[in-house]
């Protein structure tokens, strides 16, 4: 019983941080059609923040902002610097977000060196759920995790920001007709989608390695949950987080890594062939 | 001889020179990064021809690493055993290639990131089951003590085997480039939804594709394998995979020998400077990112140039009269009850449409009518969600774009479909072979010399198809125009669906096109189905018309009847909605 409990809260855990990421892929890959192959080096840089900030001796709630920042603004250049150049050519923009991921990477191995590193989570604090005891920090991030999903909701559906994105989706020309600034708001929907990721990352470095080959893990499972759930709605993007991030933990706490990435891999083929366009897709 | 062409003599002669002026050691080296070099030739294959990006062939050389060891340490003097063996490791990526191919394909038209990144996620699944599965590979320590092949040595002789796949490689990948299939391929990478409508099974094409460069990484990997006498999960690694595309970027994707060049110079560097100059991987990505970015045709797109004053262009005759050899069969196609809706937007509603004679038929309506609806429809790009199509006594309802091609429907597109970096001549061929080529006509030189009457026909009418070296892209819209009409019908249809086939053009342009549809239609039986706004056009073409309004049939007759009908005068005239 306990076990199970405490499996079932860790998965919770492990489906949201995972819908931060994909959020994060789907902001670029839906607004900019841009597969962002670094996606996952984001979310090891995010890691590598916390490791920072523990190094530090700093409380690991700094390191959330921190995260959000950095690859806030690595996005933001990355942008300005390379994507800019490739929105009309989507097969290059797949080569050169591959070519980031690598620069991204070997960036973050100068740094920090290619040795595994942990974050430890704040001690202080347990509190007793459901018969087991659960981190007060976790439970607080999930909490906040669900605020934060819920206003973006609301947000994207009333406000006017949500709106000009959406003509920018429906047709970019018109949009820059009407007055929208385009390219800025590609630029901050990057940094965003980055930060996103981010932030993802500093959350779950307590209970990932961290190395920086990390990103790669990230990137596919995301990608998976794209497909299963389709692009374009955040009900899709929950119902493919916790598909694939279910499946991946049962078949990994059942039959070992290897099996949980085979359960994963079969299904988003399955999903490929029998839903191309996901379950919730907008078209 | 294509310019691209020209330098690998001269690549192979330094190739062989190394061991005599560098010693067996540097030969050694060489080898490893030329085995790698082929798998690169693979990729390019792939992404510079097909416009397929695999990102993860290390997948297929690691399987050819392992499948090659373990037959060599098994059968090491069994040759009998050994070279059948030694050929699985070629043959079973190959299969598995195209079996992976073959599944992502049919279900995603187009070439997005969904086929490169199930490769990535293939090639990390491969190596988890590589790592964990100690009693077959050997974990994390890998196969050890492989012998090499019989009678070669690593550091002798096994060299010149490796050269020898080397020519093998590329001849045959310089084969299928100028061999019909290279030009099919080609074709696919710039218009796959053209193919398609001209009945190629676009899926098959690109899992042949993959599976030929799989079938090369298999061999490299089993070369690999019998060299470093050792196959470690390593050869599988996404890394690996990533390496092998940054070579084959830097030594040109279009290129055949580009990839060999870059893997050799750019590879060697690296095992050279990885450990001495820090930031060398950093270094290798910006190269990369800025290849991508402003040089997309690499080291060989610059040699390009130099050599390009010794290329020679060879032009064949066409001198192989074909029988136009379709059966003539009347065109009968019947719309009952269809429906298709789009999200909430119910485009045809209840289309009942009867053609049953043979002839020029008129699809009119006002915009937003349904008629490029019911032929997409018709030709497999919508799914039509209620009732039935029916197509010579059989249906047709829902069937892919290519098989309902292949029934004899052909289709020219509204804003004219055609290859832009192909030359006219290579649409005629491509328009020519779509009913079909043998295996030994894909692969051979004798399909280039094909022509029918419908072509000699053509070029009477249109001087511009005579221009058979002129590049599609740079022909003016009406000329345009034609080139798919002539793309359309060339292999003679039963029925071919003209979307607008005027649209853009001057009026002299136009009477000569609606003349030509008239006279080739007639003299070779083809019953055409044509959506027209233009008056002048709909007079002369019409025996029949049929008028869609608000995705259903309003009316139908002779011209005569429908301008006498008073439903039509009130839709056209605003009078009823």
């Amino acid at each position: 019983m306990e076990s199970s409990v405490l499996f079932l809260l860790n998965t919770s855990y492990a489906v949201l941080t995972l819908a931060l990421v994909v959020l994060g892929l789907a902001i670029i890959f839906g607004l900019l059609g841009v597969l962002n192959m670094a996606h996952g080096e984001f979310v090891a840089i995010g890691a590598y923040c916390a490791f920072a900030v523990q190094s530090a001796g700093l409380p690991l709630i700094l390191s959330l902002p921190l995260a959000i920042i950095t690859t806030g603004a690595v996005g933001w250049l990355i942008e300005a610097s390379v994507i800019r150049h490739l929105y009309k050519r989507p097969f290059d923009t797949l080569l050169a977000t591959w070519g980031l991921s690598i620069l991204l990477r070997e960036g973050i191995e100068l740094a920090f060196g290619l040795e595994y590193r942990s974050v430890s989570e704040p001690v202080s604090g347990s509190v007793r759920l459901l018969g087991v005891d659960y981190p007060i920090y976790r439970i607080m991030l999930m909490v906040a995790l669900l605020i934060g999903f819920a206003a973006l909701y609301v947000w994207y559906r009333r406000s006017n920001a949500g709106v000009r994105v959406r003509a920018m989706i429906a047709n970019p020309q018109l949009a820059t007709i009407v007055g929208i600034d385009t390219q800025k708001l590609a630029r901050l929907a990057f940094a965003a989608g980055a930060a996103s990721a981010g932030l993802a990352g500093a959350m779950l470095a307590p209970l990932v390695r961290i190395e920086p080959f990390m990103g790669i893990d990230f990137l596919l499972q995301s990608f998976f949950v794209l497909v299963v759930g389709g692009l374009g709605s955040l009900e899709g993007l929950f119902i493919g987080s916790s598909l694939i991030g279910g499946a991946e933990s049962a078949g990994s706490t059942l039959m070992g890594g290897t099996a949980g990435y085979v359960t994963v891999l079969l299904i988003s083929i399955l999903f490929l062939w029998l839903k191309p366009e996901g379950l919730h897709a907008r078209r | 001889m294509r310019v691209a062409d020209l330098s690998f003599p001269v690549v192979l002669a330094l190739i062989c020179a190394v061991p005599f002026t560098m010693g067996e050691f540097t030969a050694h080296q060489l080898g490893l990064f030329l085995l790698y070099g082929i798998v690169a030739q693979g990729i390019a294959l792939c992404w510079g021809k097909v416009g397929i990006l695999p990102l993860g062939q290390s997948l297929f050389f690691g399987l050819g690493a392992y499948l090659g060891g373990s037959a060599l340490i098994a059968y090491e003097t069994q040759p009998v055993v050994l070279y059948p063996a030694l050929l699985g490791a070629i043959l079973v990526p190959a299969a598995l290639a195209g079996g992976i191919g073959f599944l992502v394909f049919r279900r995603q038209v187009g070439s997005g990131p969904y086929f490169s990144l199930i490769t990535l996620a293939l090639t990390m699944l491969a190596y988890q089951v590589a790592l964990s599965t100690d009693w077959l590979t050997g974990g994390f320590n890998g196969l050890s003590g492989i012998p090499s092949l019989p009678g070669t040595d690593p550091w002798t002789n096994l060299y010149w085997v490796i050269v020898l796949a080397l020519i093998l490689s590329t001849t045959v990948l310089l084969w299928i480039t100028r061999s019909p299939l290279g030009q099919l391929f080609q074709a696919v990478s710039e218009n796959e939804l053209r193919m398609s409508f001209l009945g190629y099974d676009t899926a098959k094409l690109k899992a042949l594709a993959f599976a030929i460069s799989a079938g090369l990484a298999g061999m490299a990997g089993a070369l690999f394998a019998a060299q470093q006498g050792i196959v470690t999960p390593q050869s599988l690694s996404y890394l690996l995979a990533g390496e092998l595309l940054i070579w084959t970027a830097l030594g040109g994707r279009n290129s055949l020998i580009g990839p060999v060049v870059g893997a050799v110079l750019v590879g060697m560097l690296t095992s050279e400077l990885r450990n001495t100059v820090q930031s060398w991987e950093i270094i290798m990505a910006l190269l990369f990112i800025g290849t991508v970015l402003f040089a997309p045709r690499g080291l060989a797109g610059l040699t390009e140039r130099f050599l390009a004053p010794f290329a020679q262009k060879t032009k064949t005759d066409r001198d192989d009269l074909r029988t136009v050899d379709r059966p003539l069969v009347p065109a009968s196609l019947r719309f009952k009850d269809v429906n298709v809706s789009v999200g909430a937007v119910n485009i045809l509603r209840g289309l009942t449409l009867d053609v049953k004679k043979t002839g020029l038929h008129c699809v009119i309506g006002p915009n937003g009518a349904g008629k490029t609806s019911a032929f997409n429809a018709m030709t497999g790009r919508l799914p039509v969600t209620g009732g039935q199509i029916h197509w010579k006594e059989r249906e047709i309802t829902n069937l892919p774009p290519h098989r309902v091609a292949r029934l004899g429907i052909a289709r020219k597109l509204q804003v004219p479909a055609i290859f832009p970096d192909m030359t006219i001549g290579q649409h005629i061929d491509i328009g020519l072979w779509s009913t079909g080529l043998t295996v030994s006509e894909m692969l051979g030189q004798r399909a280039f010399r094909r022509r029918n009457e419908i072509l000699d026909v053509l070029h009477d009418l249109f001087p511009v198809l005579g221009d058979e070296s002129k590049r599609a892209g740079s022909l003016s819209l009406g000329h345009r125009q034609v080139l798919e009409f002539a793309l359309s019908v060339i292999a003679r249809p039963n029925l071919v669906l003209l979307d607008e086939p005027c649209a853009g053009l001057s009026t002299e342009e136009t009477a000569e096109l609606t003349a030509a549809i008239r006279q080739i239609c007639r003299k070779f039986e083809i019953s055409a189905l044509i959506i027209e706004h233009d008056f002048s056009v709909i007079e002369s073409l019409s025996d029949h018309v049929y008028v869609l309004h608000q995705g259903a049939a309003l009316s139908e007759g002779s011209l005569e009847d429908i301008r006498a009908d008073t439903t039509v005068q009130a839709v056209y005239a605003g009078g009823r909605k």
